[in-house]
């Protein structure tokens, strides 16, 4: 059996006596888009923060394309790239001057070609010369999926990546990550909030639940159960105190 | 990702001067930086005019006052002629350095840490492929460099209008004795940059950051000199209090001998403050200060090694600490 390409093993993280996120275990297989479902608070991002090697983990491990993350945070960050939510880069330098800049702190051998390569793969070309300070939440998303991806990373973080998106933005979005899935073997982690989006992209998902992992399943095995996107809404409902809550209401 | 892919990807060994460079890119096209170094820059030159004037107004009494001895038919020999130092007017130029000059660095340290704070670009940055020393080296790196360019920038505009306004032209040893007043002004600007970065990087609200480090500014820059010169006996009556009642140098020693713990004390929180040992520095070398005026450059700066070392040492200790803090990336990502 292949190694898994993200494995967490007891991964625990806590802050001032509260505990964020409670000994999570678990393995997502290469070539996934892992839909990481939780509540505001739920311990997403810290787990994000966490396999992206931004904090260290307070006990527990993890392994992310093969390399741990506490003792190897160098050999992990070559292999991720990581799109955190409202990603705003820098308003004073253009799309192109932007890219360059995380391009060349990536290593990039080329940094101006690959980054019109890029350009050219998201279909933004156009905004390579205009400056950020000036772009709409969906351009700023697009170029913020655009450093993420500069070094062809095995496996890319996006955290609540349709945030503030309108739907033409949610829809353009959605179809890149998925062409990067298909077309370029990148393996997706992507905590969001919204079930309709988990049900159209991806291939497995976990529910979080203060820091506990309350579900993890692939989603075939999800509609097979349930059937529909409604469906997996009552699941995600029924599984956190926030949808229990909202059951009492 | 493919063997190929990663073999593409080497780990950039100057990420330094990359986020270097694009700290001073991004900050030259901010108008605040623009806006700071001409504000700094029009105060040097308002001191330096200012300075001028005065020389000016001594220059025309002296004249005035010849003449009206020649026109008596006396001579004039029983007046001196002022006496004309042009590193001299840089004077007010030092002490807007001192002041602004510090006030300013504590704002682009500030706006450095505090700028990749909330936007989420340190995140960015941070799951690079790169030590995280690196990247507070590469900040640091911009900060003293933009604060070096906006001190060459006045120092240099300064200089040229001194040139002109003087008529006699500055030498050699004037240009090199401003080159030196420059990188120590640099070093000197770095200590309060520093202080600003570090706090803005690992305080949890980067504007208490800010808060603080203008409380160490005003502890180090405005009071402790202060305090230093107003309780200074000698300093109690204009003129010098030895001076105004003809007391002998040897008596001088005498007295002050009384006050040995208290000059101890007086002489400490003087010597605790980065600013009078930059003021003493330049004071020195510009000859501002009467015992250094028309002094070789050597003997000077061997008098004034120790503040020179003081300088350099505070600014040295301040970017080591700023190396060796573990960052947080939990705070990191709040504004």
């Amino acid at each position: 059996m292949p190694e898994p390409m993200i494995r967490l093993n007891r991964l625990t993280q806590s802050f001032d006596g509260v505990t964020a996120v409670d000994a999570l275990s678990m393995d997502i297989a290469e070539g996934e888009i892992f839909g990481f479902l939780g509540h505001n608070g739920a311990g997403k991002t810290t787990t994000i923060q966490m396999l992206t090697t931004l904090a260290r983990p307070a006990s527990g491990t993890a392994t992310v394309a093969g390399h741990d993350i506490c003792s190897e945070p160098l050999e992990v960050r070559r292999r991720i790239g990581y799109v955190p939510e409202n990603v705003r880069l820098y308003d004073t330098l253009t799309a192109a001057e932007n890219l360059i800049f995380f391009a060349r702190l990536s290593g990039v051998a080329d940094p101006k070609r690959r980054v019109a390569e890029v350009l050219d793969l998201l279909e933004c070309t156009y905004l390579a010369d205009k400056r950020v300070g000036g772009f709409s939440k969906g351009m700023r998303q697009r170029v913020g999926l655009a450093q993420a991806i500069l070094h062809q990373p095995a496996v890319l973080f996006l955290d609540e990546p349709t945030s503030g998106l309108d739907p033409m933005g949610i829809k353009m979005l959605r179809d890149l990550v998925m062409r990067l899935n298909t077309e370029f073997g990148m393996t997706i982690f992507m905590n969001t909030h919204l079930i309709s989006e988990i049900a159209k992209t991806c291939t497995s998902i976990a529910v979080l639940s203060h820091g506990k992992l309350v579900y993890h399943d692939r989603i075939e095995a999800v509609t097979a159960r349930y059937g529909d996107d409604a469906a997996l809404e009552e699941l995600y409902l029924s599984l956190t105190p926030v949808g229990r809550l909202a059951e009492v209401a | 990702m493919s063997d190929a892919a990663l073999n593409s990807i080497r780990l950039n060994p100057t990420p330094v001067r990359t986020i270097a460079g694009k700290d001073i890119r991004d900050a030259l096209r901010d108008r605040f930086i623009l806006i700071v170094t001409a504000f700094l820059g029009l105060a040097a030159l308002v001191a330096l005019v200012t300075g001028a004037i005065a020389l000016r107004s001594d220059v025309a009494t002296y004249e005035a006052a010849k003449a009206s001895l020649l026109a008596l038919g006396k001579s004039a020999d029983a007046i001196k002629a002022p006496e004309f130092y042009p590193l001299r007017l840089l004077r007010g130029a030092i002490e807007q350095i001192e002041i602004i000059g510090a006030a300013i660095a504590i704002l682009i340290g500030y706006r450095s840490a505090a700028s990749e704070r909330g936007r989420q670009t340190l995140a960015l940055m941070l799951t690079r492929p790169m030590r995280r020393w690196q990247f507070v080296a590469g900040k640091a790196l911009a900060g003293i460099g933009l604060l070096a360019g906006g001190l060459a920038l006045v120092l240099g505009g300064l200089t040229l209008l001194l040139h002109l306004m003087s008529g006699i032209g500055l030498g050699m040893d004037d240009l090199l004795r401003i080159a030196i007043v420059w990188a120590v002004a640099v070093a000197y600007t770095a200590c309060f940059f520093l202080v600003s970065f570090i706090l803005s990087l690992h305080m949890k609200q980067p504007s208490h950051a800010l808060l603080v480090a203008f409380a160490i500014w005003l502890t180090l820059v405005l009071v402790a000199p202060q305090i230093g010169d107003t309780l200074d006996p000698d300093n109690q009556v204009a003129g010098g209090v030895f001076k105004q009642l003809n007391i002998a140098k040897p008596d001088q020693i005498q007295i002050m001998k009384g006050f040995a713990t208290f000059e101890t004390v007086r002489d400490g929180i003087e010597q605790a403050s980065v600013t009078k040992h930059f003021e003493r520095f330049t004071f020195a070398v510009l000859g501002i200060k009467a015992t250094y005026a028309g002094m070789p450059l050597g003997p000077i700066l061997i008098e004034m090694l120790g503040n020179l070392i003081w300088i350099f040492l505070t600014a040295l200790g301040l970017g080591a600490l700023a190396l060796a803090l573990p960052l947080n990336p939990d705070r990191l990502a709040k504004a």
